[in-house]
């Protein structure tokens, strides 16, 4: 190599070996912070990922636009059988629509005769989907709203009809959604009619399987699967899918939400999920035992919160 | 003679590498893929990296090469710093054997490569396995490989043909002044 180079390299090569060196340490160090305490190296990424991926938008959105219409040509070429496709099942929706509002006037008036109250605090925020996880390893979107608009971790995604996943990871105008594809994704569900408890995890495949089961024959294929509220992770009730058998017996669930077409999602807000703020009692019973500094450890902890962020 | 080497030159390829990357990664994140796939599409950034690096050393310098790599762990939700760190090993391994395959075809380049690719491979998965981090099934790390090593080769057409960087020859590495 150096045999074809001026004499003015045979200096610079010590230098450049030096750059690699430190620059091999530098990953390296970074490697072994994120495995070590990666939730604060999270933070940065999502920081990153705020500062970066919102600046790509005004390119994205045409790009993803022209991709998409390239895409939907072939079903234009068959629009007439499409339409009449969908007149049929628009007038079976009309007759469903009508059981739904009769359904829906009787419940009322049933929850009005035990005076029930609803939960007033279980609203939502409409994101539009910026980015995917861009790698086929991880099963992610990137939505709009972030921590501007009171968007918190743990909080659930859904599109229109089924849950799609949970938020981790918010930046200032952004949020991640870790779908419930993905392989560190596991959410506590109910399967119904039998009322049976399961885990729904993730594995990177379409439909993510059913665990911990306590009794896997009381479960058919087709059962409606939601989510249990256990822990409360999740509000409880909303849609997860339906259970499906794979050909090797295992139970998985067909997600009820449209994972081919994510553009709009709704973050439901959910104020009961615990936040850990402080080291428990079991880490610091000093505090218990002395009163007085109970409530002086409060601000204190409050205050240096607010540093870091 | 100082054309094919003149500062503004370099340091606009320099910044036509990052550009590269930055325009891959642009295109992983468009939010068309949001169902998992039982395929996986080459790692497009490790192969122009290699392409470039064996091609010309000094447009593809390890900065580069890590400030990108770097970017795309981070951007593609990947432990950061691991796929960069062996990328830069590897592209480092390929520069300083660059020399003996500058004579050899294109053959025993691409294999140097796919050994290369192999390497980070295993070492990737061997690492985050012994660190007990949560992977990906292994075979679509796998599909990955494969399909990167299947791309190196029209990678290396477009980085020769579009992008114009190819191997000096040694007629211009004498003129800017060698003492071969």
């Amino acid at each position: 190599m150096a045999k074809d180079r001026s004499q003015r390299d045979d200096y610079t090569a010590p230098l450049r070996r030096l750059v690699l060196g430190i620059v091999v340490l530098c990953l390296l160090g970074i490697f072994l912070v994120w495995r070590i305490d990666s939730p604060r190296v999270e933070r940065f990424r999502a920081q990153v990922v705020d500062r970066v991926v919102p600046s790509m938008d005004w390119a994205m959105a045409p790009v993803t636009g022209a991709i998409n219409l390239i895409r939907d040509f072939q079903s234009y070429q068959r629009l007439a059988e499409q339409n009449q496709e969908l007149r049929r099942e628009l007038r079976q929706m009309k007759a469903w629509k009508e059981a739904a509002l009769q359904l829906e006037q009787e419940n009322a008036r049933l929850l009005d005769l035990n005076n029930v109250r609803l939960d007033p605090r279980l609203t939502y925020i409409t994101g539009v989907v910026l980015a995917d996880s861009g790698s086929p390893f991880r099963q992610s979107v990137l939505l709009n709203v972030g921590a501007r608009d009171g968007i918190r971790d743990g909080w659930a995604a859904m599109d229109g009809i089924g849950l799609v996943g949970r938020i981790s990871g918010t930046g200032d105008n952004t949020s991640r959604v870790i779908l419930l594809t993905d392989a560190s994704s596991s959410i506590p569900a109910i399967v119904q009619p039998s009322r049976q408890t399961a885990l729904i995890t993730g594995n990177n495949t379409a439909a993510p399987l059913i665990d911990f089961l306590e009794n896997p024959d009381l479960v058919r294929p087709g059962d409606r699967v939601i989510t249990s509220g256990d822990g409360g992770v999740f509000p409880e009730g909303l849609l997860i899918g339906q259970v499906a058998a794979d050909p090797s017996g295992r139970l998985r669930v067909r997600l009820a939400a449209d994972y081919e077409r994510l553009e709009y999602l709704r973050v439901l807000r959910h104020h009961s999920a615990e936040t850990v703020t402080d080291p428990g009692g079991v880490v610091m019973p000093a505090t218990e035992v002395t009163a007085p500094a109970g409530p002086a450890l409060a601000p204190v902890t409050a205050e240096e919160e607010a540093g870091d962020g | 003679m100082a054309s094919p080497l003149s500062p503004s030159r370099l340091w606009l390829m320099r910044a036509a590498f990052l550009g590269l990357a930055l325009l891959i990664m642009f295109f992983h994140l468009i939010p068309l893929e949001t169902v998992p796939r039982r395929w996986t599409a080459p790692d497009l950034l490790v192969a122009f990296a290699f392409a470039w690096g064996l091609r010309r050393p000094e447009y593809a310098p390890a900065l580069s090469i890590a400030a990108a790599m770097l970017m795309a762990d981070l951007l593609f939700q990947r432990p950061p710093g691991l796929m960069a760190l062996l990328v830069v090993l590897g592209s480092e391994y390929l520069k300083n054997r660059a020399a003996g395959l500058r004579e050899a075809s294109f053959a025993g380049e691409w294999l140097a490569v796919c050994l290369t690719l192999l390497a980070i491979t295993v070492l990737n998965r061997l690492v985050l396995g012994l660190l007990a981090v949560e992977q990906a099934q292994l075979s679509l790390s796998l599909i990955q490989m494969v399909m990167t090593m299947l791309a190196y080769p029209p990678v290396v057409l477009i980085t020769q043909s579009v992008m114009g960087v190819r191997k000096l020859a040694p007629s211009d590495a004498e003129a800017i002044g060698g003492r071969a």
